[in-house]
């Protein structure tokens, strides 16, 4: 980073912009068609077939089509042999870019869990089924967490320092929360921040390990949910000192207002029952928004449509907010883990743009337990000036983002 | 914004302790290398393995069924907090930050659930294991253990990643809503981890481990962890952080390390800790070094500590602090 482009922290926070998002996920390719699956409350989950499933609970789960990845093959050297989640990066950061060409990063944030994991896999089973390990050094160079994130800076141009965040399930909301910190301090102008995970059998076999994922429909906020599936995908946003965004004249899509983080240490794998983790963090991001509660005109939530997760957090939302509509929209496209929050920060970045509440589809009974207005299974038109993104992770790692929309 | 270091925890192969760790680096000690071997294959490494004495007296239920990455942090987090005088208590426990810097996370127990599932099928997927396999479990187990009920991270990255730990730490401190940054990198060593940077060339099978040489035979892993409580008063101050850079290709090194010791070029240097190893980078860096400050003293300390990923940011921070602090 130039040092001179720093300047210390003022009393004075700078305001936010979101110039630029890239999205890839099952839902599309790019914010075009992401917003049309969220207008058409499209069901993107599918049956796996990228390992075997047969004896698992869970037999499905939101995936990122690989004819469409192979667009990207031949932007960087060697781009046949990079995992499927640097292709993701690539297509997303390529996305943004396309919309804002200028836009120079002086440090990038990504949220991730898994990294390469696939290749690490083939590389395990290869070493211990005496199989082929010819190819092991690149399973390996291309195995950990960081490198989808220099892969997509590479084949845009982008040199930027990145931090890889990997707090669980709240990754994608910790990378962009982080970066709106960095850059509402003053310290740097512009930083990319966003988030990418790709499916991995590991992964699939532990949660269904823990009957965490359902053989059904993912239904969140259901009375009758049974569990999360899971998910892939990456998406980038460009963060922005608001003023120099408007000095260079670039558009903005949206201004990210508020970010908060809390820790709750009841158990690694379950939220705290009351939903304090959670509630904490949806406080701290109205406080550090300056905004109330009744403020807030759309909450995408966390909503994976475990038992635990969905009644603590269906219980943090309904003592804190009254009666605002509510949706997890990983009832479409299941939960992408690391990427989540940031393909969720894209989706309210539409709903803020085109002023609609996603649906949270699979919805047919609410449960008692909870007070929420859910967006039950079709989207709504509705004035969406501000909204909150959720997102709850093992370890009892919780964020809240809040973004509002902005007149150009 | 300058930043204090108000105490230290050091879990290495030469022992626990800040004090007693550096008295045996001055006095010339190195650790002594075990071999590390695996029921399905037949090659043998060697590694530097943290004393089963270092984690004495270090107990909690958390801790039960965690792995010994989750073990080292625990010791060198909870040592850095005792040696600032800081005690969590329900006032301040959303005031201090946590962040954690790991190379490879939890490998021996990620090896354990998928060795289980390949062997036996995915009805031996473990739901006990899991959940330790998950980057981040290190910093929930601590942050459960301290009451932690504000900012915590995990950073994933290369052998970095532990002093771009220290710059995210700077960002965080800027809100003044924190007090304290505690600051952990931590490293386990297994089998797997072995074969698999042998196979990326970059480990050697034996000792010793001889940085700036222009043989590049490689690096010898090692295990622990280091932390630092990050204050806004201190004994010693960390004048600049730069955030780094990373070289997909190996030619790009030397030009992000002129890069970033550029950026520190006002400041005068008297001593360098280095993080040579043994591979390949050490060229980059020796030339960058010769080149910005030509006239540092550079010391490395990884011959007698070995290359923990990242521990090992922290390691030549702790280094440094005590060269700096005891003159």
């Amino acid at each position: 980073m130039a040092q001179a482009d720093r300047r210390e922290s003022t009393n004075d926070p700078a305001r936010v912009a979101v110039t630029a998002a890239g999205v890839v996920s099952p839902l599309g390719f790019g914010l075009a068609e992401t917003l049309e699956s969220l207008r058409s409350a499209r069901d993107c989950v599918t049956p796996v077939m990228r390992f075997a499933v047969t004896q698992c609970r869970c037999k499905t789960a939101g995936q990122v089509s690989d004819w469409r990845l192979l667009a990207s093959y031949g932007q960087i050297p060697r781009s046949r042999r990079l995992h499927r989640a640097s292709h993701m990066m690539i297509q997303a950061l390529q996305e943004l870019v396309t919309q804002q060409p200028e836009f120079e990063p002086e440090l990038t944030v990504i949220g991730a869990t898994s990294g390469g994991m696939s290749y690490g896999e083939r590389y395990y089973r290869s070493l211990t089924g005496a199989g082929d390990l010819r190819h092991a050094p690149t399973w390996i160079a291309n195995y950990p967490a960081q490198k989808p994130v220099t892969d997509a800076q590479t084949a845009c141009g982008i040199s930027a320092p990145c931090y890889v965040i990997a707090n669980a399930c709240a990754s994608g909301t910790n990378a962009i929360g982080h970066a709106f910190e960095c850059v509402r301090s003053g310290r740097y102008q512009r930083v990319l921040a966003g988030g990418y995970d790709a499916l991995a059998e590991m992964v699939f076999l532990g949660f269904d390990s823990l009957q965490a994922s359902t053989p059904e429909k993912c239904r969140p906020f259901d009375r009758h949910r049974s569990g999360m599936v899971l998910g892939e995908g990456a998406a980038v946003l460009a963060l922005e000192n608001l003023d120099s965004a408007r000095a260079r004249g670039a558009s903005v899509l949206a201004e990210i207002i508020g970010y908060g983080i809390s820790t709750d240490n009841f158990h690694i794998t379950q939220p705290e029952p009351s939903g304090i983790g959670a509630r904490q963090a949806m406080e701290r991001a109205l406080e550090s928004a300056h905004v109330s509660a009744a403020d807030i005109d759309y909450i995408n939530a966390h909503g994976t449509a475990t038992v635990f997760n969905d009644a603590a957090e269906g219980k943090a939302i309904s003592a804190l907010f009254n009666g605002v509509p509510v949706s997890s929209t990983k009832s479409m496209m299941g939960h992408s883990l690391g990427a989540a929050g940031s393909i969720e920060a894209v989706v309210c970045l539409l709903a803020l743009q085109h002023q609609f509440l996603p649906a949270n589809i699979n919805f047919t009974t609410p449960d008692d337990g909870v007070d929420l207005n859910i967006v039950g299974n079709e989207p709504r038109s509705a004035v969406v000036d501000v909204a909150l993104s959720n997102s709850f992770g093992f370890g009892g790692t919780n964020a809240s983002v809040l973004m509002r929309k902005l007149e150009a | 914004m300058s930043l204090a270091i108000a105490g230290m925890g050091w879990v290495t192969p030469l022992g626990t302790g800040i004090d007693s760790v550096w008295e045996r680096l001055l006095q010339g000690h190195e650790a002594s290398a075990t071999t590390i071997s695996e029921e399905f294959a037949d090659r043998v490494y060697s590694v530097f393995r943290v004393p089963d004495s270092a984690l004495r007296g270090i107990s909690h239920p958390r801790l039960r069924r965690a792995s010994a990455i989750s073990r080292f942090a625990a010791a060198a987090g909870l040592h850095a907090l005792e040696s600032a005088g800081v005690k969590l208590e329900s006032q301040n426990a959303e005031r201090i930050a946590l962040i954690f810097a790991t190379s490879n996370g939890g490998v021996s127990y990620t090896k354990r659930f998928y060795h289980e599932i390949v062997s036996t099928g995915v009805q031996a997927a473990s739901p006990l294991l899991f959940p330790e396999t998950v980057f981040n479990a290190p910093a929930s187990h601590l942050a459960a253990m301290l009451g932690m009920t504000g900012a915590t991270y995990t950073l994933v990255g290369d052998g970095a990643v532990g002093l771009a730990a220290i710059t995210m730490a700077e960002e965080l401190m800027a809100n003044e809503s924190l007090d304290y940054c505690l600051v952990v990198g931590t490293e386990e060593i297994d089998w797997l981890l072995c074969d698999a940077y042998r196979r990326w060339r970059f480990l050697r099978l034996a000792p010793p481990i001889e940085p700036f040489s222009n043989q590049n035979r490689g690096m010898i892993l090692s295990e622990g962890a280091g932390a630092i409580v990050l204050a806004r008063d201190g004994l010693v101050t960390i004048e600049r952080a730069p955030p780094g850079g990373y070289f997909n290709r190996r030619a790009e090194a030397e030009t992000i390390l002129r890069r970033i010791l550029g950026d520190l070029s006002q400041i005068e240097i008297d001593f360098v800790i280095s993080s040579a190893n043994g591979t390949f980078v050490d060229h980059a860096e020796s030339q960058t070094l010769q080149e910005v400050v030509p006239n540092a003293l550079v010391y490395t300390g990884k011959p007698a500590l070995g290359e923990s990923g990242g521990a090992g940011g922290l390691w030549q921070i702790i280094l440094a602090a005590q060269a700096l602090h005891s003159k």
